[in-house]
């Protein structure tokens, strides 16, 4: 149903910014500090779009249009993402290089963005994020292609009905592989904990913080609208891709079920915050070159021993 | 003599995109060049010997033509006679006649009583031939040395930054390509491609392009930078070859056409935004005399049209959503995903691979343009020269222009593009495969890929333009004020280098690296932290060229001076040589005649050893 579709997109954008919220207050409640509201982020999205804009004198027009160009791609994957109720329309013709390009393309342009105010440290979170990036891409390409050998389809929502409905219980093995594998992208991809601190201003240790450094008001608010939109992505891709139940029930039930999908998603990304400590940033290829071992196990598994 | 096939006129419409808008360029970069007429001369032979080598259909008129082209080329970066120019052009010199040799041998052993045979027979004899892996490692050698395919890929970052910038827009993005042309033309000819074959062509890819990606991160010099890019697009168009050539020989002919269709597609697209790019480069070339990266800075104030057509190259080299260089990419992604349902174990575990390196190729050439790109022309400007840099002339960016048109064009009409290379290359015809209708593109594996380029376009525009126009609607105030940056001074020495962004990634790959580093800092008055002026520099020279080339150089060197020991002494020692010589004959006859016992070996070893030391060479002084 059409309806459904894009009932989907526009929930997914609502509350895009609640779950980053959420996971910032489950952790301060964790840390036995008084919790923040998880509604903050858009009180606070709600204030930046109130203020004015201040463009440095040193930037370009790259600074004018960089915002639109960072969150107009990830707006266009939440129209691929795959479904969330199995009966629901879905784009059926666009694959996961698509979307994972199209994240590139928003990265592209917020690298830019970090170099353009003429700061240093809109150098360094640029240079930070093209590092880290750059070694992100080829593990989720591996993983994605793993997954999509065990749903015997690229394109990523036909991939993710064809696992709610049927799941390769004989994969299972390379499936939790893959499934480990994608989490360490999330948390990578979204600067959470051990690879990025999102809640610093401390020059140590900040990728996204530095890029966005000399961005200011609607402008700023349109930045973190598209960081928080990227982590949804990532968490409904999660949920859709590596918890693939639930999805056949009735309409309503579904959407609980994905719901409480997320919050868990939320939960352990917080706990896994928690947990770790932020690592030095030569210390993040090892973390990813974990995670690139495991899509590769998932796939050697799955050719050698079918499992 | 010449032959007007489909295939040839292929890559002839591919020369005609690379030149025409390279003329406009050309003729308004020509008053920068002193010696106009021995540079236009070279320029147009240059131009009419690549359509002679596409177009002919003789062993004669190919090897003229070839040969003609690599003068001309070579004479062409000998446009400004520098010492490092002229150091280039001898490599480039080398190099080229280097692979020509094997071309040359290719063409002896498979047309040994005729050079003027028609291609058409010629085919024949290949066919024919008893070993026809010896006929392929020629041809490889010989047309990827051209091509700039690792590891003879070491002259492109030398030969382009010294010619003319035109000149490198047509190098790198035409003549590249008529190498190209030659090794699947004569790929073409066998009738059979064994498996290895197929491998060595995807290894030798998958290497380019990470070494070729790889080492422009580190360039500073911005020709040199694009040049190693080169290396990396030649090898994503050999990893197309290669799948193309392992699914043929596992009789999977769709897939095989469509990695070959993958291959054809990106040397298309590498044409158009090389070309681009090394336009723009030379603009900002020709404007702040400077070839260096960190001299730039702010370019995109003074020279917008330049930097827009350089944005528009670096978004669809770097194969981001929807521009050209990503389709192409995404179909040799797709054509090695159809690995799925191939037998042999290895192979299946080959490929992921492969695919990894191809993925880390596009993650590491994303981080290269944005530091390009945003080094280049954003932030503020880094000397008096990127300051007083102004727009270039209207000729040159009607080229610009005109070379960004025929990129979107690319990217729009993808489907009669396809259309056009499939009917016209001689693999099987596959297009109402790939495009079911206009709008969405099929890959043609069992998995289901697809992409639809155009609603992709089109989608971009209408949601930036919806979020655009709501932005609008807000009225938000606007100020112009200078850049916080924590409150620390902002200056055009203290904004991030390039050197620096390359930073993180130099440091992971130090292994392959080994970068020599400088540092210079003057202290003040014995503090530690504080000092007057501090300079700080990088530099890495190639792996490949360190050991392969100066390697082999080292080890002829230390040959010739034995030789040049052994002919220069006293008689004496001739008596100790042919007594060496008559104990090898000796010992060799015996070893024929299976008489031999360990200790006659162990004593006479012993003897020569005693005579090659004491009489051969003597004592060293």
């Amino acid at each position: 149903m059409i309806i459904n579709y894009f009932l989907t997109i526009i929930f997914i954008a609502l509350i895009s910014p609640f779950l980053t919220g959420l996971i910032k207050s489950i952790k301060m409640y964790l840390l036995f500090k008084k919790p923040l509201s998880p509604f903050q982020p858009y009180i606070d999205i709600a204030k930046l779009f109130k203020k004015e804009v201040i463009y440095s004198k040193e930037t370009s027009i790259i600074s004018r249009i960089s915002p639109f160009l960072v969150i107009s791609p990830l707006v266009i994957v939440l129209f691929l993402l795959p479904p969330i109720y199995s009966k629901s329309f879905y784009v059926s013709f666009m694959d996961a290089f698509t979307i994972t390009g199209l994240m590139s393309l928003s990265t592209f342009f917020l690298m830019l963005l970090g170099l353009d105010s003429a700061s240093s440290f809109g150098g360094i979170g640029s240079s930070r994020e093209a590092f880290i990036s750059a070694l992100v891409e080829p593990a989720m390409v591996l993983t994605i292609f793993a997954i999509s050998l065990m749903a015997g389809n690229i394109s990523i929502s036909k991939a993710a009905v064809s696992l709610s409905t049927h799941f390769p219980v004989i994969y299972s093995a390379s499936f939790i592989l893959a499934a480990i594998s994608f989490f360490i992208l999330l948390i990578a991809e979204n600067g959470r904990i051990p690879v990025d601190n999102p809640e610093t201003h401390l020059e140590l240790t900040m990728v996204h913080e530095a890029m966005v450094l000399d961005v200011s008001g609607a402008n700023l608010a349109l930045i973190e609208l598209a960081s928080s939109l990227k982590f949804a992505i990532f968490a409904t891709l999660f949920a859709t891709l590596f918890l693939p139940f639930g999805e056949n029930l009735c309409w309503c039930l579904a959407f609980i079920v994905f719901i409480i999908k997320l919050l868990f998603i939320c939960l352990a990304v917080a706990l896994v915050e928690l947990n770790t400590a932020k690592l030095r940033l030569f210390k993040v290829p090892n973390l990813l070159a974990v995670s690139f071992v495991f899509g590769f196990l998932s796939l050697t598994t799955y050719y050698i021993l079918g499992a | 003599m010449f032959d007007f096939n489909p295939f040839s006129m292929l890559f002839g419409f591919l020369i005609l995109l690379g030149v025409i808008p390279n003329l406009f360029y050309m003729a308004g970069y020509l008053n920068h060049i002193e010696r106009k007429f021995h540079f236009l001369l070279h320029y147009f032979t240059f131009i009419i010997s690549m359509f002679g080598v596409v177009l002919s259909n003789n062993i004669l008129v190919f090897l003229f033509f070839w040969e003609l082209m690599s003068l001309s080329s070579w004479q062409l970066i000998l446009t400004e006679p520098t010492p490092k120019n002229l150091k280039a052009a001898r490599f480039y010199f080398f190099m080229t006649h280097f692979g020509f040799v094997f071309i040359l041998f290719f063409f002896l052993l498979v047309s040994p009583d005729n050079l003027t045979m028609s291609f058409d027979y010629l085919k024949l004899n290949i066919q024919n031939f008893k070993y026809p892996t010896l006929l392929f490692l020629l041809m490889s050698l010989g047309f990827l040395s051209k091509a700039g395919a690792v590891p003879l890929h070491v002259w492109l970052p030398y030969a382009h930054p010294a010619a003319p910038s035109p000149v490198s827009a047509l190098m790198s993005g035409v003549m590249l390509k008529v190498a190209i042309f030659a090794f699947l033309k004569f790929l073409f000819m066998f009738n059979y491609w064994p498996i290895e074959w197929g491998i060595i062509i995807l290894i030798i890819g998958a290497l380019s392009a990470l070494i070729g990606v790889l080492y422009a991160l580190s360039e500073h010099d911005i020709k040199a930078l694009l040049a190693n890019h080169s290396v990396e697009n030649i090898g994503i168009i050999l990893i197309g070859i290669g799948v193309g050539m392992i699914f043929n020989t596992l009789n999977l002919p769709i897939i095989s056409a469509f990695a070959f269709i993958a291959a054809i597609y990106h040397t298309f697209n590498h044409m158009s935004f090389k070309s681009l790019l090394f336009m723009s480069a030379g603009s900002v070339l020709y404007e702040t005399h400077t070839k260096n990266i960190e001299k730039y800075g702010g370019l995109i104030k003074n020279m917008p049209i330049t930097a827009f057509s350089f944005l528009i190259a670096a978004i669809s080299i770097s194969a981001l959503p929807p521009t050209n260089g990503f389709l192409s990419e995404w179909m040799i992604f797709q054509s090695m995903l159809s690995s799925g349902g191939i037998n042999n174990i290895a192979l299946k575990l080959a490929f992921p691979f492969s695919i990894f390196a191809l993925a880390l190729t596009g993650g590491l050439a994303i981080a290269c343009f944005v530091k390009a790109f945003g080094i280049s022309f954003l932030g503020l400007h880094r000397s008096e020269n990127a300051k007083h840099a102004k727009e270039v002339n209207t000729l040159m960016q009607i080229g610009q222009i005109l070379m960004a048109v025929v990129i979107i064009s690319l990217m729009l009409f993808v489907p009669f593009i396809i259309k056009f290379i499939n009917l016209s290359t001689p693999i099987l015809n596959i297009y109402d495969k790939i495009f079911p209708n206009i709008w969405i593109m099929k890959s043609v594996n069992g998995n289901g890929g697809s992409i639809s380029p155009l609603i992709l376009v089109i989608a971009l525009i209408v949601v930036t333009s919806v979020i655009y126009f709501i932005y609008k609607s807000l009225n938000i105030k606007e100020r112009v004020y200078h850049t916080w940056a924590c409150g620390y001074e902002v200056g055009a020495t203290n904004q991030y280098s390039a050197t620096g962004f390359a930073g993180p990634i130099r440091k992971f790959f130090t292994w392959l690296y080994r970068p020599k580093e400088h540092k210079i800092t003057e202290t003040l008055s014995g503090h530690k932290t504080k000092f007057s002026y501090s300079f700080y520099e990088v530099h890495v020279k190639p792996l490949f060229e360190e050991s392969l080339y100066s390697g082999t150089v080292k080890l002829a060197n230390i040959i010739s001076y034995y030789v040049y020991k052994i002919s220069h002494f006293e008689k004496t020692k001739y008596v100790a040589l042919i007594f060496n010589l008559i104990i090898l004959v000796l010992f060799s006859y015996r070893v024929f005649y299976h008489e031999i016992s360990w200790g006659n070996i162990v004593l006479e070893i012993t003897i020569i050893a005693i005579f090659t030391k004491i009489l051969l060479l003597g004592d060293k002084k």
